[in-house]
């Protein structure tokens, strides 16, 4: 259950994503809302959230093929460097 | 530095919930063959994009074994309980509060129970390999209302540390760190995660652990198989654990082992519990065979060899406990060699002086 109290990036506390990096390349990572995922755009690898719970081992993350896609993905005003 | 004291604990950790698991005997030894089936050496093959890490534990498997270690848990873990509980009397000691902790695998259920306001614990972030385990301690989390805590959850692994620098006030591990492939290196992620003065509290299992189960698997093998082979991971020496510690860069280490012996009923209650605990062998070259007549045969020299009068069968687990502080300006350190300005024989005639008056 989620409590009411609880500021929420999407599907995770923004208390959680405030202090997570990406596991393999220490860099921010980012909350994509259309693909309920934790993207690391140092590695081009995102993670998967499964019932709010970010899962950030690297063996889960899945590497992202479709650069295209992660460009759509990314939302407006979310910094994002030309790869 | 070391204080060793021997504590015996009753072996009643098992409920019903398992003996409906492993309903006939014969499953039970199925289980006992797979659970302590595997050969130990150390493998030098490195993987070939970590380059020389030396790979030793097969972590994908010990994922599995956390899987199932949720699916077996909820029966009451005396051991367990008394190692969470020693570990958080820790932070009794210290007069600083940590408002944000990591809890990493292991025994983290334990912990959280435990935990019962010490260190001004406001927001607890739970880690662990698997997703199963995480799910579990989620689900049951409306059973610690009362601990007024912020409960965030997430999955990870240690060796791969997924927190941001300088973001965390106390780390604590409860037997967890021990199945990591690269200790130092673990724990050196502890230390950048944690801010200037965050402590590091870990639990792991040191090289006593099972002593009996391992002088049985050889006695057994060696009857059986005419040959041996380490059935058991390697674990950390106290020794040891005083070095993982200064290598990783903590200041202030501190490194204390006790001794437990949990008593059980047979061998075979030894294996599951290990199984609940999610503590079988996971070793990368282990052997997917151990035949049903060798199995039988280490319980058998097992109970033959250790049982007490009462026909109870103890186990020796050694649990190193260590303590490590991220660097400080604040925190005391020793002055630099030769920079003394009194001998020591002033001190003494000192001494001898107040004595005599």
């Amino acid at each position: 259950m989620v409590r009411g109290s609880r500021a929420h990036a999407g599907a995770i506390s923004k208390a959680l994503l405030d202090i997570l990096v990406c596991p393999v390349s220490k860099q921010p990572l980012r909350f994509c809302q259309e693909t309920q995922s934790l993207i690391s755009d140092a590695i081009g690898v995102s993670f998967p959230v499964v019932d709010e719970i970010p899962c950030l081992v690297p063996r889960d993350g899945k590497i992202i093929e479709d650069k295209e896609k992660m460009t759509s993905a990314n939302g407006p005003g979310s910094a994002h460097h030309h790869r | 530095m070391a204080v060793s004291a021997a504590r015996v604990i009753a072996g009643e950790w098992a409920s019903g919930k398992h003996s409906r698991l492993f309903p006939s005997p014969a499953a039970a030894i199925t289980a006992f063959s797979f659970a302590i089936a595997g050969l130990a050496s150390f493998c030098t093959e490195a993987d070939g994009v970590l380059s020389s890490r030396v790979k030793i534990f097969d972590r994908d498997l010990k994922r599995k074994h956390r899987d199932r270690a949720a699916w077996l848990m909820g029966g009451k873990n005396d051991f367990v309980d008394s190692v969470a509980e020693n570990l958080l009397d820790r932070l009794e000691d210290c007069k600083k509060t940590f408002s944000t902790a990591l809890c990493l695998g292991g025994s983290s259920e334990a912990i959280r129970r435990l935990i019962r306001g010490r260190g001004g614990i406001e927001k607890l972030i739970m880690m662990d390999m698997s997703l199963d385990m995480v799910k579990h301690l989620k689900n049951t989390e409306q059973n610690y209302v009362s601990n007024n805590l912020e409960t965030l959850y997430m999955v990870g692994d240690e060796e791969f540390l997924p927190i941001k620098e300088n973001s965390l006030e106390l780390v604590v591990s409860c037997l967890g760190l021990h199945w990591t492939n690269d200790l130092p290196g673990a724990m050196i992620q502890c230390r950048l995660a944690l801010k200037p003065d965050g402590l590091f509290l870990a639990a792991i299992l040191g090289g006593e652990t099972l002593k009996e189960l391992r002088m049985a698997c050889t006695i057994a093998q060696l009857e059986r198989e005419g040959g041996i082979s380490p059935r058991m991971s390697p674990l950390a020496q106290v020794r040891d654990a005083g070095n993982l510690l200064t290598r990783a860069g903590f200041a202030l280490p501190g490194v204390d082992v006790d001794e437990y012996t949990v008593r059980y009923d047979s061998a075979l209650e030894l294996i599951e519990h290990l199984r609940t605990m999610g503590e079988t062998n996971a070793l990368l070259q282990r052997s997917n065979i151990l035949k049903r007549d060798t199995a039988l045969a280490t319980a058998a020299v097992y109970e033959s060899m250790f049982a007490a009068e009462d026909g109870k069968i103890p186990a020796t687990f050694q649990v190193i406990y260590m303590t490590g502080w991220k660097e400080h300006p604040s925190q005391q350190k020793s002055k630099s060699r030769g920079s003394a300005t009194i001998s020591f024989e002033d001190i003494q005639n000192h001494f001898r002086s107040n004595e005599v008056s």
